[in-house]
Order: C-alpha cells, then sequence, then structure tokens
C-alpha cells in the first residue's frame, strides 16, 4: 500500500513515455506487417512481404551503406579524436576549459549550416578548388562531392564532439599514478600508452563509439546535402518511403531493421563495458 | 612533458579547431559575397540580408520555429524537472523503469522515431502543426532535463533535506523551498538547451510540419536541395548570431547550473 502511494506521483510521467514513445513504436511493428494498396491506404493484413523485401540486393546494399557509414564514422572519430581528447586533458586547467568549449560549441551552430558549409569548401567551384587552382597546383577543379567519402566526412565532422568528450571523461579519470609507476618501471612512452592508458580509457571509447554510431545511421539530410542522389543510406530510404513514396509499411519494416542494427551495437557497448559502472549517457 | 611533444599537441590541437571552424567561416564569408556563386569573391555586399528580410515565407517559418521552440522549452524544462524530483521519491523499481523509457528517445534514431510519431498522430487524426511539433520536440527534450537535473539532485546535501525535515517541513515544502531552487539553474540551463535543440532540428520536423506551419530548418533545407543563393549563407549567420546570444544568456544567468556548453556533453 505504501508503494502504491510512493509511486502514484510516477504516473503521468509513466503514461507521458508510454503513450508518446512506447504506443508509436509498437504502431511501427504492427504496420511493418501490413500492406498497403497502390493509393497508399494500408490494408489490414498479415504479411511478412516488407521484410522479405529488406533481402533484395538493392536494399541489401542500402544497409550495407549505411552500416559501412556509421562504422567509419566511428573508426575516423576515434582516430582523429583520441589524440584532441588526450592532448586536452594534459593541459592546464585555464586552457583546458576553453578548448573543451572550443569542443562543444559546434553542438549549439546548426547541423544544417555545419554540413552547408563542406558543400561550399568541396565543391567544383568551392574554395578549397579555388584555392589549389590559384596556386597552380591543380589546373581542373578536383571533383569531391556526391561521393560516399564525402558523406562520411560530413557524418565525421557532425559527430566527432561526443567521441572526444566520452574519450575526455575516461582520460580525465585516469589515475595518473598508474603512468607514473609503469615510467619508473621502465615502461617507454608508447609501451605505457598501449598497456595502460588505452585500456583504462576502453569504457570511453565504447562509449563514444556508441553515441557516433547511433545517430550516423540515420541523419540523412547530410547525405542527401552532400551525396547528392549518388548513395543511398538507410535515412534516405525510409525517408523516401515514407513521404515521397507514401509507403509506409515499408517505411516501418526498415525503420525496425535500422532499430535491430541500433540494438546490436547496444548490445556489444554493453558486452565491452560489462565491468564498468558507467552509464552511455553520463 | 618535453618541448618538442608540447609542439606537436599544440599544433595538432589548432589544425583540429581550424578545420572544425572552416567551414563554420566559410558559410559567414560568403554571405557578403556580391556573386551568388562561390567561384570567385566579387566584392563585401549586405544584398543578401536585405532580400532575406523581404522573403516572408523565411519570416512565416521563422515565427512558427520560435513559437514552437519557446513552447517545447518550458514545456520540457516541467516535465522533465518533474520526471526527476518524483523518481527520487518512487521506488527503485519505478526510478529505473522512467530512467530506462527516458533512453528510448535517445537511442532510437531520429527517422525511425520521427516515422513512429507520424503514424501515431495520424492514427489519432490529430492536424500536424503547432501542437504535434510541440509534443515530438518535447520528446527528444525531456530526457535532457531529466538527466541534468537529475544529476544536480544526486549533488544535493541530504544533511540540507534532513534539516528540512527535523525543523516540521512537510514533502511539499521540502520540494518547494529547498530542492526546486537547488535545481532551477539545472533547469534553467536544460531548457535553453532544450530551445536551440528544437530550433535545429530537421528531421522530426520534416514529418511532423502541417502545410501552414513549416519550421525554419524544414525550410532552410528544401531551399539547400532546391539550389542556393547565398540568402541562406545569410540567415545562418543571422542563426549563428542568435546562438552567441543564447550561449551569452545563459552565462549571465548564472554558473551554478554548470557552463551550457559543458553540460551538452551528456547529449
Amino acid at each position: 500500500m505504501k508503494k502504491i502511494k510512493q509511486n502514484l506521483p510516477a504516473l503521468p510521467i509513466l503514461a507521458y513515455l508510454i503513450i508518446l514513445v512506447g504506443i508509436p513504436l509498437l504502431l511501427v511493428v504492427i504496420l511493418s506487417f501490413l500492406s498497403r494498396d497502390n493509393l497508399g491506404n494500408i490494408i489490414f493484413e498479415f504479411t511478412l512481404d516488407n521484410y522479405k523485401r529488406m533481402f533484395d540486393s538493392v536494399y541489401l546494399k542500402v544497409f550495407l551503406n549505411s552500416f559501412l557509414l556509421a562504422i567509419f564514422t566511428g573508426l575516423i572519430t576515434l582516430f582523429i579524436g583520441y589524440p584532441v581528447a588526450y592532448f586536452t586533458a594534459g593541459l592546464n586547467q585555464k586552457t583546458r576549459s576553453l578548448v573543451i568549449m572550443l569542443i562543444m560549441l559546434p553542438f549549439w551552430i546548426s547541423s544544417l549550416l555545419r554540413t552547408y558549409g563542406w558543400s561550399i569548401l568541396l565543391g567544383n567551384d568551392g574554395l578549397i578548388n579555388n584555392i589549389l587552382m590559384f596556386l597552380n597546383i591543380i589546373d581542373k577543379p578536383l571533383n569531391m562531392m556526391y561521393k560516399f567519402g564525402t558523406v562520411l566526412t560530413g557524418t565525421a565532422y557532425m559527430l566527432i564532439p561526443f567521441m572526444i568528450i566520452s574519450i575526455y571523461n575516461s582520460v580525465d579519470k585516469l589515475d595518473r599514478s598508474l603512468l607514473e609507476a609503469s615510467y619508473d618501471l621502465g615502461g617507454g612512452k608508447w609501451k605505457t600508452f598501449f598497456n595502460i592508458t588505452l585500456p583504462l580509457t576502453m569504457p570511453g571509447i565504447a562509449r563514444g563509439f556508441t553515441l557516433v554510431f547511433i545517430p550516423a545511421l540515420g541523419l540523412y539530410f547530410i547525405s542527401d546535402l552532400l551525396g547528392g542522389g549518388n548513395n543511398m543510406f538507410l535515412g534516405n530510404l525510409i525517408n523516401n518511403m515514407a513521404t515521397r513514396g507514401r509507403n509506409r509499411p515499408l517505411a516501418s519494416a526498415f525503420a525496425i531493421g535500422m532499430i535491430l542494427l541500433v540494438l546490436l551495437v547496444l548490445f556489444i557497448y554493453s558486452r565491452v563495458t560489462k565491468n564498468n559502472k558507467e552509464s552511455l549517457y553520463q | 612533458m618535453n618541448i618538442k611533444s608540447n609542439r606537436f599537441r599544440t599544433l595538432y590541437l589548432s589544425l583540429f579547431f581550424i578545420i572544425l571552424y572552416v567551414p563554420v567561416l566559410s558559410v559567414v564569408l560568403y554571405s557578403f559575397n556580391k556573386s551568388s556563386s562561390t567561384a570567385y569573391w566579387s566584392g563585401f555586399t549586405l544584398d543578401w540580408y536585405k532580400q532575406l528580410f523581404n522573403d516572408r515565407v523565411i519570416f512565416e517559418a521563422f515565427k512558427v520555429s520560435i513559437q514552437v521552440a519557446l513552447l517545447t522549452s518550458v514545456l520540457s524544462a516541467v516535465i522533465g524537472t518533474a520526471s526527476a524530483i518524483i523518481s527520487i521519491y518512487a521506488t527503485e523499481k519505478t526510478e529505473k523503469t522512467i530512467n530506462g523509457l527516458m533512453f528510448l528517445p535517445l537511442i532510437v534514431p531520429e527517422v525511425a522515431l520521427g516515422i513512429s510519431l507520424l503514424i501515431f498522430f495520424s492514427a489519432l487524426k490529430l492536424p500536424f502543426g503547432t501542437l504535434t511539433l510541440v509534443i515530438s520536440h518535447s520528446l527528444f527534450c525531456v530526457p535532457y532535463v531529466h538527466i541534468m537535473v537529475q544529476l544536480r539532485l544526486k549533488e544535493i546535501d541530504i544533511s540540507i533535506i534532513e534539516a528540512a525535515k527535523d525543523l516540521g517541513a512537510t514533502k511539499t515544502q521540502i520540494i518547494k523551498t529547498v530542492i526546486l531552487p537547488l535545481v532551477m539553474p539545472s533547469t534553467l540551463t536544460a531548457s535553453l538547451l532544450a530551445l536551440a535543440m528544437s530550433m535545429d532540428d530537421v528531421i522530426i520536423s520534416t514529418y511532423m510540419s502541417g502545410p501552414a506551419t513549416t519550421t525554419l530548418p524544414v525550410h532552410i533545407f528544401s531551399m539547400m536541395r532546391v539550389g542556393v543563393t547565398p540568402k541562406v549563407n545569410a540567415l545562418c549567420t543571422l542563426f549563428l548570431l542568435g546562438t552567441f546570444l543564447l550561449i551569452g544568456l545563459n552565462q549571465t544567468i548564472g554558473s551554478k547550473g554548470g557552463n551550457v556548453i559543458e553540460q551538452k556533453q551528456i547529449r
């Protein structure tokens, strides 16, 4: 009885979350098993067709494309971001807070603006081509837009602050006496890094990778603006199916496929950080 | 650390920040370019800003965005703060359930969340517009408020609460006079974050916009797809200024809630 009274105020909050997150997601699951007529109206008949279509080679390629994009985004942000986080943690207090502010600031800048900036830089008559031609390094503009690499650049650029901050939090917590002990025992700089720093910052790496991987799957405006029509990714595909194609059941099935990919990554994350009490969003 | 590696550190960080900010700065730079192409620099102009101010559609979209962002930020601040306080008073099991559900909107990719809400609201026959925009935006803003307020709650010195209890304060009084004032800075910071996230959202807004209620980012996105004039640059530059004003505002509100920029790291 006391328990019920204690939990009573939580009911509206639970209702808010269940009605607005739980039920809509459940509807997606249900809809993914239905089909539609030629006008886009939904027919209430159980079918597995939507899921079968996922295995069409065209769509499998889209899945693979998105998966690769998300994995490479994770790797690139890791390799570029790790040194940033590592160096930042070694700075003195005053410089460090300035540097952290500079790392976080892009989060507050419109994501469309940040994506658009790259098309100004990389376009055929963009800034980089102009500078290179002015310096006579090239005589024809380099074709840098609308490629897989362009989308990858834009996505990694958008998400790298997540990676840096995750790793930074781990590096910052590192017990410096362990490093000193290693040096005292004759461990070199690199040896200490690979045997002590890297393993101890693994939770930060895993968390950063997860935080980067999930949004990388679905940021379709980046692939739209920087990838043109040449590269199809899961986000664009689902968006096209739902809006232009008016095929919500198929879009639902693909959205479920996307969520399953996310769950797979979260499962791996929980395995990697099994002995660690840090949670994903802290 | 020796001088050589110190120098490498400075070099690496500088290079990184140059790459981080060059795309943003180039958008700003070309908003002042006379030519509509980025091919050459043909002189300084404010024409694109003039054109921008005469654009009714953009102005309408801006009004929608501001309205939605303000409502979202207030709604999220209320729900998120309430949920954080309620969950510490509830049983551990309920607290865990709430925390778990709060993570859902953060781990489901935005496209999937957008589709699910599209299906949900059209099944309810709810007209798409400001209401659906505010509700859907609150979904990805409330979790941040909840997490940030919860962090603050855990920092509160338990002896303060006990002192209030000893002096005969009821639960409601404690929440009103002790807890709320203590978490208020975090709530304010989080609601500014909600404001910024709502103003910036493209994906969910695409599904939630009604025919007469296009938000600014959705409109900018469609402008960018069709072909861009530096009007977009001018708009983005003004947006950037607005963002900096917001951050400045937060810095002056107070340092208790933590730096607004650093708080966003939990995202």
